[in-house]
């Protein structure tokens, strides 16, 4: 009896261990939960947005659906703004985020970066009679761009590097206040992502407006970001992103969400990710 | 279930610390101002609320009422954007500085209004009577109790107003947590940047209530404890 009680316990021990192990990764849990909580940001068009019946759409929507599906999972969609994605993260509220995450190595010492799974151009919109041709002649004019966001960091390093004084730069809390402060004269320019740009030039209020000029030498690289030690997920994730491309989603979303443009290369010359 | 796994990497802070004391420098400078100005009009506004002219009477309590029942986060907006779609554009900085002065001449209009009830109107009379002008008992003999009296709500206030700064963020100005919120998108070391912030915040507090209660000893003279 006293042996059967020892077995018992130690078969109850080993169960246990199972299911709770400490070695459970994150991936581990998505599996088992049958569940992945994505993180998109909806206010980012045509990557991230509501359509016309208020459900979230875009490029990173899609994303994440095809992620949970490649894993067989569930797919929770959490939206939020671009601030608060390593928040979300590291509070344990999301898995991963799908929102357009630039791969910036001060950045990848936080958070765990896949490999890129697109590519943007930082690129500048005014009036059509602003007069601004060149990325030069933003020098002493009125600029915004979204706080905390690439466009607004690498705006202002451009700015520094040329010694321009940024006294006229000046941020806004989202793009869509952005997109305000230009069409109120607040701002002579607004630095943003050739695709919002060109998402804007087809609402009849930006007629008079154009892109202008590119911000120089950068191309803003975007990842999926998970939590800095999860290892086994960044590893499946860079793989679905390689698979993504490999199977001609990743072509069949660029026509869908940007038309007829050039397919982006994710690749650079002279080295693979 | 709790599980904390997070490294804490704070030499990211202090490589840009100088920077959030700069933005904190903003936010005290910001709030200061705000509450100077914002005292100054509430002492019209709360005089106007009782005042029978209707013509100082309206504009006082429709500017308290605006204050005081809608959000300072809409007020700030308002100065910003609403203000802009006149052609009217405020920087963030005078922007916000305008909404928090509107929001603060509204509470401390109320919270004066209240001093001046505490203060008995024989008061006035007495001192008509002994040939002060109107302006010479407001100045030395109304006013000065009044202070003391709200000098505890006011404090209240201040701090109100030092918080509240954090709201300009919203329409892009960096003042502390702007600053804080830009600098921790650089590194994506949120809650050791935030963490200070609020640090930060509290200290800033503690340090304009002593500045008050310094000014308070000195201009009551022991009045307050």
């Amino acid at each position: 009896m006293k042996l059967m009680r020892k077995l018992a316990f130690l078969a109850v021990a080993i169960l246990g261990l199972g299911t709770t192990g400490a070695s459970a990764d994150k991936l581990d849990k998505i599996l088992s939960k049958g569940k992945i909580r994505c993180g998109v940001v909806l206010d980012f068009p045509p990557m991230g947005y509501r359509d016309a019946k208020n459900k979230p759409a875009g490029f990173d929507v899609e994303y994440c659906k095809d992620l949970a599906k490649a894993l067989g999972v569930k797919l929770e969609l959490k939206s939020m703004s671009f601030a608060q994605r390593l928040p979300a993260l590291n509070a344990g509220k999301v898995d991963v985020v799908i929102g357009s995450t630039s791969d910036t190595l001060e950045r990848a010492k936080s958070a765990g970066f896949t490999m890129p799974y697109f590519v943007f151009k930082l690129q500048v919109m005014t009036k059509k009679d602003s007069g601004i041709k060149t990325f030069e002649d933003l020098k002493g004019k009125k600029v915004t761009a979204a706080l905390s966001t690439t466009p607004e960091t690498e705006f202002l390093k451009n700015a520094k590097s040329m010694g321009w004084d940024s006294a006229k730069y000046f941020s806004s809390k989202s793009e869509s206040d952005t997109h305000l402060a230009l069409l109120q004269g607040k701002a002579d320019a607004i630095v943003t992502t050739d695709t919002t740009i060109a998402e804007l030039l087809k609402l009849p209020k930006y007629k008079d407006y154009v892109a202008g000029p590119f911000v120089p030498n950068y191309d803003d690289f975007v990842s999926i970001i998970a939590k800095r030690t999860e290892y086994g997920l960044i590893n499946y994730m860079n793989l679905f992103i390689h698979q993504q491309v490999r199977t001609g989603r990743y072509k069949e979303l660029n026509k869908m969400f940007y038309g007829n443009s050039p397919v982006r290369q994710l690749t650079v010359d002279g080295i693979y990710y | 279930m709790f599980d904390f796994d997070y490294t804490f990497h704070w030499i990211t802070v202090w490589n840009v610390f100088p920077e959030m004391l700069s933005a904190a420098l903003v936010t005290i400078e910001v709030a200061v101002t705000s509450m100077i100005i914002g005292l100054i009009i509430a002492v019209f506004l709360s005089l106007g609320k009782d005042s029978k002219n209707e013509f100082y009477r309206t504009p006082s309590v429709i500017w308290i009422e605006i204050a005081r029942n809608t959000p300072a986060l809409f007020q700030i907006y308002m100065a910003y954007f609403g203000l802009g779609a006149f052609g009217i554009h405020l920087s963030p900085y005078i922007a916000v500085l305008a909404a928090l002065v509107f929001n603060n001449a509204g509470y401390l209009a109320e919270t004066l209004r209240g001093g001046f009830a505490a203060i008995p109107n024989t008061q006035m009379s007495a001192s008509r009577s002994l040939g002060m002008t109107q302006f010479q008992t407001y100045r030395h003999i109304i006013l000065p109790q009044v202070l003391r009296i709200v000098y505890h709500p006011m404090t209240n206030q201040m701090i109100w107003a030092i918080l509240m700064t954090s709201l300009g963020t919203l329409v892009g100005m960096l003042e502390l947590t702007g600053k804080t919120d830009q600098l921790q998108s650089l590194s994506f070391r949120t809650f050791e940047f935030y963490l200070v912030a609020a640090v930060m915040y509290f200290i800033i507090a503690k340090m304009v209530l002593l500045g008050s209660k310094l000014l308070a000893h000195k201009l009551f003279k022991g009045d307050i404890s």
